[in-house]
């Protein structure tokens, strides 16, 4: 117990111990006052015995020994200054030892002495400084979910717009790769345009409408281009540009337009297929905005434009006109192409890098 | 002397927690301070547009089209101010007009008589002597008479806000900008000509459309992609709104809102449209590419 206060010291002096290695030696203590710097040539001091790396400090002069230009054993190495004069070989400075000389790092330097091709010397070699790659992919998508509310209005229905909210939940297998689900409800949002009435009254044609009550997909996502924008050069955002498919069930029915006295149509599922394209961009790395053009195609049952006159349900022979069965046409492929504008939250929001860079 | 000692250890102990606390933030993180304050966002940027003309072909197509889809062959001459902002024009012309289902349903099965005695097949005459009265809304031909888009003329600004680049399938990588465009469009219009006034033939018996131009607002966005120093290609989103009478219909002009039919077919029944179109492009950039800092 009396030793306590020792642990307790120890401890603290372990703790103040730098957690970061240094690659470098300490620098030298910059000469006193009233002392000659070194000679041009001469080592410079703390050099010979495990000075400093100084990459900008002058070369000495002109033919001076390579070895006494830092190269020496731990000394410093003078990238900048100026290569000696044929002749002057590595390690004439007489402290040369050989290692941490210029020739370990580059065997076919100049200084070398060895006559080999410049054009190969890969210090002369043009650089080509541009980068291309994405280096660290800004948000990482694999194991992480998706949630994404959205708000779709539908893009080629001229008669009949079908608005409504939705939401996909979409978790990511590998980094590009996601399945998940997605629901639309239409509801009360569908909405007769004035362009139908205008055409209705002009051409004295009615055209079979329909509505939407709500839509589920199964779908998986592919995320084929990733990429980054500098916006105004000023600050930097993340993308992603995605596919997605699947297929799933939507509930519509008919809008009683032919005869609207007698029908009253019910939703009925069919089956869907879907596929889209979407734009995301990142404001952090767990919450961005997306925009996706999807294709929900399925095959509809349209209103007959005709009133029958007869009826093979003897329940319905005085009046064909409500037999249920004669209230549908012909079946129509349809694409009931949506755009969704909407946020995606990612879950969990962090991860850490398995590489720093 | 005991609880100077303990002091001081406890002391240095907070203080060696404290500078053993991490001191560089997480890959990534935007460094406010530091040696980068203030460095530019992006160094050595491949300066693709400074100070260059570019010329892009272009086929562009209308979305969402009622009556018509129209296909463009263009072309548009942009000259890069700076790598953010050019002037340019862009101009096209309607090489192909198409039929949509809408328009090839009206005109088989739209009734070109109405009233008693107008026959059953929608585009056949009446017989001699019937009282059924000609719709003035549907040519026999409902086709010819629906509008057309011929050309596109617009001078226009080219903003350029982002610039990055992208990778395709995590193997390809190349050097993207999206920008914005706007200007003021003159479009050539070929709708429905003026009938039913004084002085004018009935519109029951002159389905003729006339050329005639309108002016629009023009703007939208686009991605530019740049494969090469030379060569690049891209898409770009165009809205082009304007009223134009689009069937050739009669739907305004009377009643106390003026929403009802008149018996006359003239500016009041150009309805408004908000037209879109997509143009895809292959430019060509002439002049040396600069690097940026």
């Amino acid at each position: 117990m009396k030793q306590a206060r020792w642990w307790l010291l120890l401890a603290a002096a372990t703790l103040a111990v730098p957690t970061e290695a240094f690659a470098q030696n300490k620098k030298a203590p910059a000469a006193p006052a009233g002392k000659p710097a070194p000679a041009a040539g001469a080592p410079a001091a703390g050099a010979a015995a495990g000075g400093v790396v100084d990459l900008d400090a002058p070369g000495p002069a002109t033919g001076a020994p390579a070895g006494t230009n830092g190269a020496a054993a731990g000394g410093a190495i003078d990238l900048d200054g100026p290569q000696p004069n044929n002749g002057a070989g590595a390690g004439t400075g007489g402290t040369d030892t050989g290692t941490g000389s210029i020739c370990d790092i580059d065997p076919n330097a100049p200084a070398c002495g060895k006559s080999t091709d410049p054009a190969k010397s890969p210090a002369l070699r043009v650089l080509k400084p541009d980068v291309y790659a994405v280096q660290q992919i800004y948000a990482l998508r694999k194991n992480r979910l998706e949630l994404n509310p959205y708000w779709g209005f539908s893009l080629n229905d001229q008669f009949v717009s079908h608005p409504g909210p939705g939401l996909a939940v979409n978790y990511y297998i590998t980094n590009v790769l996601a399945v998940g689900v997605n629901g639309n409800y239409y509801g009360s949002f569908n909405s007769d345009s004035e362009f139908n009435f205008q055409n209705r009254r002009a051409t004295r044609l009615a055209v079979p409408l329909t509505e939407y009550l709500a839509g589920g997909n199964l779908n998986f996502t592919y995320v084929p281009v990733y990429g980054k924008f500098s916006g105004f050069s000023n600050f930097i955002f993340h993308f992603d540009t995605y596919v997605v498919g699947g297929i799933g069930a939507i509930w519509t029915k008919p809008i009683a337009v032919i005869d609207p006295d007698n029908r009253k149509f019910e939703q009925k599922m069919k089956l869907d297929f879907n596929a889209g394209l979407g734009l995301r961009v990142f404001f952090n790395r767990w919450f961005a905005v997306n925009l996706e053009i999807r294709d929900y195609i399925y095959n509809e049952q349209l209103e007959a434009t005709t009133i029958s006159k007869s009826s093979s349900d003897p329940k319905y022979a005085s009046a064909p006109e409500r037999d249920p069965s004669t209230w549908y046409g012909q079946n129509s492929l349809t694409n009931n192409v949506q755009a969704q504008i909407g946020v995606s939250l990612f879950l969990p929001p962090s991860w850490e890098y398995r590489l720093p860079k | 002397m005991k609880r100077w000692f303990k002091a001081l250890s406890a002391g240095l102990l907070a203080l060696a927690a404290v500078a053993s606390a991490p001191k560089s933030a997480q890959a990534q993180e935007i460094q406010l301070t530091g040696p980068l304050a203030g460095a530019p966002a992006v160094r050595k940027l491949r300066l693709y547009r400074e100070g260059r003309f570019e010329i892009a072909p272009t086929v562009s197509f209308t979305l969402l089209d009622e009556y018509r889809r129209t296909i463009f062959a263009g072309a548009r001459l942009n000259y890069n101010l700076t790598e953010w902002a050019a002037i340019g024009v862009y101009g096209a012309y309607g090489a192909a007009s198409l039929a949509t289902d809408l328009t090839t349903q009206v005109d088989a099965k739209s009734p070109r008589y109405l009233g008693p005695g107008s026959p059953s097949d929608p585009k056949a005459d009446p017989p001699a002597g019937s009282t059924a009265i000609r719709n003035p809304n549907v040519a026999k031909s409902f086709d010819e008479q629906t509008a057309r888009l011929q050309w596109i003329a617009a001078p226009q600004l080219t903003l350029v806000p982002f610039r990055g680049k992208l990778a395709l399938f995590e193997k390809a990588f190349v050097d993207t900008d999206a920008y914005i465009h706007l200007g003021v469009a003159a479009v050539g219009v070929k709708d429905r000509k003026d009938c039913g006034a004084a002085g004018q033939s009935k519109c029951s018996a002159d389905y003729e459309t006339a050329s005639r131009v309108a002016v629009a607002p023009t703007f939208g966005l686009g991605l530019t992609f740049y494969p090469s120093d030379l060569v690049s290609f891209g898409f770009e989103y165009r809205a082009l709104p304007f009223s134009w009478n689009r069937a050739g219909f009669d739907t305004r002009g009377s009643g106390t809102d003026g929403k009802f039919p008149d018996g006359k077919i003239n500016s009041d029944d150009r309805t408004f449209k908000f037209n879109q179109m997509v143009s895809i492009f292959v430019g060509f950039s002439l002049g040396d590419r600069k690097t940026s800092e």
